[in-house]
């Protein structure tokens, strides 16, 4: 027990300040890349790129686009078409994943660690739709995933947000369907797979707090 | 093709294999396909049985997976899976190297180092590319960096699991500065795009890198330590979902006591100094021991590797050409060893036959659980790390 408390006091406050201060990093080709140089548009595997401008939600993070494009390093790249005020205090989100590489539910995780610390922004996880005010979709819709999803919306209290994590969820990127195909989305967290800093942000706007 | 117990290739009505550790693929003359499929339990006849349905979407589980645990009381008599819910079926026949490559990075994002650098290896021998020695040691920093992060995220998943929350919390702690670290250099979390085919596609910045690693692993070891010396965790480990023999992969494979790992069969790490950790007992216990002592032996990997890396020019060669060939491979992924074989014609993927560590070690898994007690069931599969993504099957 002596080991841990000396532990924790040797590492002193990691948590971030975010999102009253600055985030302190970002996930370079996770953040929407901009022009930098060159006259056409480079070859991008996702058909994200078109008269100098990226696609957000189709954009896959590969950085093949380097080096007409660079990382903004911007991590507030989501967007959300509701603002509910009801979940300012408190806010519980279930993940559910429909197919995705695993990537986008570690970062989505991520969000528990303590250098982002969620629940001091009164954000939590739950073990249960039934619990829940948001879902978090990760991946891209697979048929045999659909009738869980569907369920697992129909379980959530209402109004439940609907957020879609990374460029599978919200555009099928360069593997298959979106998750619109099931169901209305409320919330877009572009990446592949989004920083935690961006789903963070993305879970502030959802309840109007940014 | 659904993936089987070994590295399946159809083509032309023939069929191909591709053993463990080797590269080349073996023509099977009258050779059937052995499909795994889900087993799902008819319900009890006896009362005193129980049938627990787990999943598909559940919130202990990372992924979406489905199980049927039949139990007696505490005791679990078997378990069914079907890991089908989320699969993908990836459609890579008709695309170019550099189409397909994206995608298998992205069969299993947290093990796309590996994954990566595996096709990029097979490829290359299969156009007989020549691949500076510099890329080799770039992809290997890379694969042992996310070996650390992948064997942390798994000791997580167990601490957590066994209500050691402080210890939980710092090895979170760790691996987020991992991936920090690794992001600064590499410019992604997960190395998404770096691995080209004969070389990389973006400059990345080791400066500081393998020091950085070293000070994750250093402190990763004081915890491991403190952790070894509560009961209480061991404990919950001690016994749980016992694999014996040489049907898992990985840390499984070696917390069995056996002494194998692709790495030491695999060209790209001849000339690097590194042991291979194993450990008695073959249950949850072991797997976390093994995987603690692998932690330390890729910091070491990464330093050597990085010292043979200098000055590296961004430069994925020409390779969109109308090339033709079959060629297999292998790598040692942080969850255990991967074969693939890769059929090209005229420049274009025609066929992939794959055999991912998840398969083994999910089988291993259902087969070791039986007879545990119900609270045994979560520290076995998160000791195994095995990824539901990486089990899918590819067009």
């Amino acid at each position: 027990m002596k080991a841990w408390i000396l532990r924790s006091f040797k590492k002193g406050i990691i948590t971030s300040k975010f999102p009253r201060g600055k985030n302190e990093t970002a996930s370079p080709w996770s953040t929407l890349p901009i022009y930098k140089k060159g006259k056409q548009d480079p070859y991008c595997p996702a058909g994200a790129i078109a008269q100098g401008k990226v696609d957000a939600n189709r954009c896959i993070s590969c950085g093949l686009c380097y080096p007409e494009y660079e990382p903004s390093m911007d991590i507030h790249g989501s967007e959300s078409s509701v603002s509910v005020s009801a979940l300012k205090k408190s806010i519980r989100i279930y993940q559910i994943d429909v197919g995705s590489c695993g990537a986008c539910n570690l970062e989505i995780g991520a969000l528990a660690n303590p250098q982002y610390d969620m629940t001091r922004l009164g954000i939590s996880f739950t073990n249960t739709p039934r619990h829940a005010d948001a879902l978090m979709v990760s991946g891209v819709l697979t048929e045999n995933m659909r009738e869980p999803l569907r369920r697992a919306y129909e379980a959530m209290a209402q109004p439940g947000v609907v957020f879609a994590v990374g460029a599978c969820a919200i555009s099928g990127s360069i593997l298959g369907k979106a998750v619109s195909d099931a169901l209305h989305i409320d919330v877009t967290v572009p990446g592949c797979p989004p920083d935690p800093f961006t789903i963070m942000d993305a879970v502030q706007k959802a309840r109007g707090i940014v | 093709m659904k993936q089987s117990n070994i590295a399946l290739l159809e083509s032309e009505g023939s069929l191909y294999t591709l053993d463990r550790f080797t590269v080349v693929p073996v023509l099977q003359t009258g050779g059937t396909i052995r499909a795994i499929e889900g087993e799902k339990i008819a319900f009890p006849e006896s009362s005193s049985l129980s049938v627990f349905p787990y999943g598909p979407s559940s919130g202990g589980m990372v992924e979406s997976v489905y199980f049927d645990i039949l139990t007696q009381g505490e005791k679990i008599q078997h378990v069914g899976y079907d890991a089908d819910f989320k699969n993908r079926s990836i459609k890579l026949s008709g695309l170019t190297m550099n189409e397909a490559l994206l995608r298998i990075e992205r069969m299993n994002g947290v093990h796309c180092a590996a994954y990566s650098s595996l096709f990029c290896n097979i490829c290359e021998s299969g156009i007989n590319m020549d691949v500076p020695d510099q890329v080799k040691y770039l992809r290997i920093a890379m694969m042992e960096a996310e070996r650390i992060s992948s064997h942390l995220f798994v000791a997580s998943r167990l601490t957590g699991g066994a209500s050691q929350n402080i210890a939980h919390m710092n090895i979170l702690l760790l691996r987020e500065e991992l991936l920090r670290t690794i992001a600064m250099a590499f410019g992604h979390r997960y190395f998404f795009g770096v691995n080209g085919i004969g070389g990389i596609n973006r400059p990345v910045d080791l400066n500081g890198f393998a020091k950085k690693i070293r000070h994750i692993t250093d402190e990763y070891n004081e915890i491991f330590r403190t952790l070894m010396d509560s009961r209480v965790f061991i404990d919950r480990l001690d016994r749980s979902a016992i694999i014996l023999g040489e049907n898992s992969s990985g840390p499984a494979l070696r917390g069995s006591g056996i002494k194998k790992d692709g790495r030491n069969f695999h060209t790209y790490y001849e000339g690097l100094e590194f042991r291979t950790i194993t450990a008695d007992g073959g249950d949850a216990l072991a797997r976390f021991i093994v995987r603690s002592g692998e932690i330390q032996e890729s910091a070491a990997i990464v330093e050597q590797a990085v010292s043979r890396v200098s000055k590296l020019n961004v430069d994925s060669q020409g390779n969109e050409r109308n090339h033709s060939f079959m060629a297999g491979g292998f790598m040692e992924t942080p969850s255990g060893d991967a074969s693939m074989i890769v059929k090209m014609g005229n420049g274009r993927v025609e066929s992939i036959g794959f055999r991912s560590p998840s398969i083994l070690n999910m089988q291993a898994f259902v087969e070791s659980v039986s007879g545990n007690t119900f609270a045994d069931f979560l520290f076995g599969y998160e000791s195994l790390g095995i990824w539901i993504c990486e089990m899918g099957d590819f067009q």
